[in-house]
């Protein structure tokens, strides 16, 4: 009778030889038209877009929000009534008397 | 008319085909076909080769994009195969298709020459031959995926801890562990296996 450790190291090297025998197993070479056949219904692959393009699709996504603030920002102006500021502005620039600051100020 | 001479550099067909041309794709296939089959024979059931295979090549053709060439072809396209086998592992354990039948009258005549053999190319005679591998796969479907597929690369196919962790995509760590641990794993599987064939009459 062989030895506990003798018997586990034959077991080992006949299962090391067993795994690389499998290798050697024949296959049908054809499989490959398969892969060529699934490629084909694939199609070509996705082609990766140039990065202005990516930037101008940033953009373009951005573009509803921008809308929107622009509408809101408007809305606000017109609720708060801004034509008092632009009256006095024109009595400045139109006056034929050209006042002075130092005539407005109390000095 | 393809050119598939070995002088049609990998990196050149590869952008063929992410520029579009499919055809050129079969040229890579013929040429790696041969290192994949030899990966996937090595790891799964005869029965699931080719079709695991031909999972690898479509793989591979899907994330042509994202080869940088930084790597060799080939060795990018192994990791693919190596990662493909994984999965299958690791698929066929969580839906419980591994086959868990026990050992055979004829597999225990198998165990039973090797013990009494004294030399291994007298324990393996002809009418054996598929025995030995399935008393292998019988043996390692007592692993989890992970430590099946650390243990054959690492113990049986020779690589590296390095090697292996590339071709898994795992840390150098987690391959060290994981392949310690499995062949500590399978030593207690084999050891079981001798005794019990010891105690035979």
């Amino acid at each position: 009778m062989k030895s506990f450790d003798y018997r586990l190291e034959t077991l080992k090297s006949m299962l090391l030889q067993a795994y690389h025998e499998k290798e050697k197993l024949d296959s049908d070479d054809r499989w490959h038209l398969n892969v060529m056949g699934l490629v084909r219904k694939i199609g070509p692959l996705p082609v990766k877009p140039d990065p202005l393009v990516q930037f101008g699709q940033f953009v373009w996504r951005l573009s509803p929000v921008t809308c929107l603030l622009i509408v809101m920002s408007a809305a606000v102006l017109l609720k708060f009534d801004f034509t008092p500021d632009y009256n006095v502005l024109i009595a400045f620039i139109t006056d034929v008397e050209e006042v002075s600051l130092v005539q407005l100020l109390p000095l | 008319m393809q050119d598939d001479t070995p002088r049609t550099a990998d990196a050149d067909i590869i952008r063929k085909v992410v520029d579009g041309d499919i055809n050129a794709f079969e040229v890579l296939v013929k040429r790696h076909q041969a290192l994949v089959m030899r990966i996937v024979k090595k790891h799964l059931p005869y029965s699931e080769v080719e079709d695991t295979a031909q999972d690898v090549f479509i793989r591979a053709y899907r994330s042509l994009p994202a080869f940088r060439g930084s790597s060799d072809f080939s060795h990018w396209l192994s990791a693919i195969a190596v990662r493909t086998c994984y999965d299958y592992w690791r698929k066929a354990y969580r839906t419980r298709e591994i086959p868990l039948s026990a050992l055979t009258d004829r597999h225990q005549q198998w165990l039973e020459n090797v013990m009494s053999a004294q030399s291994a190319k007298e324990s393996a005679p002809e009418g054996y031959r598929s025995e030995a591998g399935e008393v292998l796969d019988w043996a390692l479907t007592k692993l989890q995926a992970e430590d099946r597929i650390v243990l054959e690369l690492v113990y049986f196919d020779g690589h590296s801890v390095k090697e292996a962790a590339e071709l898994l995509g795992w840390s150098m760590a987690n391959v060290k562990v994981r392949s310690f641990r499995a062949r500590r794993k399978l030593e207690k599987i084999l050891k079981n296996m001798v005794s019990r064939q010891g105690r035979l009459p």
